[in-house]
């Protein structure tokens, strides 16, 4: 989460180089108007053969500049009425909106949860988290692999956020544009089922990099799968060493008691 | 994944024409864009997706370049920097042999500088 944003330089840190120039470029630079024509001439008067200035300036602006400033405003948002963010991100059917259901079942009826759920098409995964105490919006992306910050920042608007703790979002199933997308969340939370290999972290190190959280999923079939556990917790640690890990199974309640745990000291810190 | 570097190439070019403007330039003669090599931005997508936003701007037929910016990252056991280029995105400190994710530079995707005439 890159928030640093640089400022252009000092007009007076900027330097002229200064190049050889036609006859016809000449004209052209007299009929600019000021100032930079002033700097020009001045730059003429000082070449003894006709060179002119070339006007260059040092930036180091971040391109994701509009991303990022909506993401900021998002996390002032959400920090300011007082609740916790996160930001669910895995390959489709890691287990995002089955983790979720069971969450907004057992967790949401004590402390209040909201969901923004993304997906390219359907509403499907809203219908599914609806629930009488979870307000849930769908945003659909339409041919978009990610979610970005303003989709969030409208989807958001669209719900009753009152008294609403924690807010999950859950983004459209991909392991590499989500990345690249800060939303402002306060947690990212990146899911890896024991379905897709233990070395996932390996093969896709950039998202795991950017965890706070790394939810091991369905573990209760890693056995019928050979999935090894402990290999795969080796590889997230050795991508991701600033992450805490859970390991959990939806369909078999391992391990939520820890994922609930967690989500209370999220909103116990709010 | 060509149109995350076309989106961030408009946002560039953006950048570019205002500064354009308030420069009263005549024509861009170069953008040079800082690109961290764990950015996950491919260059070749970058400047292909700068000759395609920059057609009819002033930026149009600008050198463009692209400067690399190595990864350099922390290691906070022994409180110094060490370079994190050589194993994808798994930082082990040379020194002590711990993981570490403390990334310093490496992740940049910036305008760095532009040129004017």
């Amino acid at each position: 989460m890159n928030t640093e944003t640089a400022t252009p330089k000092e007009q007076s840190d900027e330097t002229y180089s200064i190049h050889p120039l036609s006859g016809a470029a000449t004209v052209a630079a007299r009929t600019l108007s000021a100032p930079l024509s002033a700097e020009i001439n001045a730059a003429l008067d000082a070449s003894p053969k006709g060179e002119v200035a070339v006007r260059s300036l040092d930036l180091r602006i971040p391109l994701l500049e509009k991303n990022d400033i909506l993401a900021e405003r998002n996390r002032g948002y959400f920090l300011g009425r007082g609740l916790a963010a996160l930001n669910l991100v895995s390959s489709p059917g890691a287990g995002k909106t089955t983790l979720l259901e069971r969450t907004l079942d057992e967790f949401a009826p004590q402390t209040k949860c909201a969901v923004l759920v993304g997906d390219l098409e359907t509403d499907n995964d809203g219908n599914r988290l609806r629930r009488p105490h979870a307000p849930v919006a769908q945003i659909t992306t339409g041919t978009v692999c990610h979610l970005d910050a303003s989709m969030i920042a409208r989807a958001a608007q669209s719900i009753d956020l009152a008294g609403v703790k924690i807010l999950f979002i859950e983004n459209v199933g991909n392991l590499v544009c989500p990345a690249s997308f800060d939303l402002g969340e306060q947690v990212r939370v990146v899911l890896l089922s024991t379905t897709e290999g233990e070395d996932k972290p390996l093969k896709y190190p950039p998202i795991f990099k950017s965890a706070n959280l790394v939810l091991l999923t369905k573990v209760d079939v890693a056995d019928a799968l050979g999935f090894k556990r402990e290999v795969a917790v080796e590889n997230i640690k050795r991508i991701a060493p600033q992450a805490r890990i859970i390991q959990l199974s939806a369909r078999s309640g391992e391990g939520m008691a820890d994922w609930y745990a967690f989500l209370r000291t999220l909103a116990g810190a709010r | 994944m060509i149109m995350h570097e076309l989106g961030m190439m408009e946002s560039a070019l953006a950048l570019v024409q205002r500064y354009a403007t308030e420069q009263h330039a005549r024509r861009v003669e170069r953008v040079v864009l800082r690109i961290g090599t764990l950015s996950g931005v491919d260059p070749e997508s970058l400047r292909f997706a700068f000759d395609v936003v920059s057609r009819g701007t002033t930026a149009e037929g600008a050198s463009f370049e692209i400067e690399s910016i190595p990864a350099v990252v922390f290691c906070r056991s022994c409180q110094k920097e060490f370079k994190g280029d050589n194993g994808g995105f798994i930082f082990q400190c040379p020194t002590c042999g711990d993981f570490c994710g403390d990334l310093r530079t490496g992740k940049e995707i910036e305008l760095g500088r532009l040129e004017f005439s």
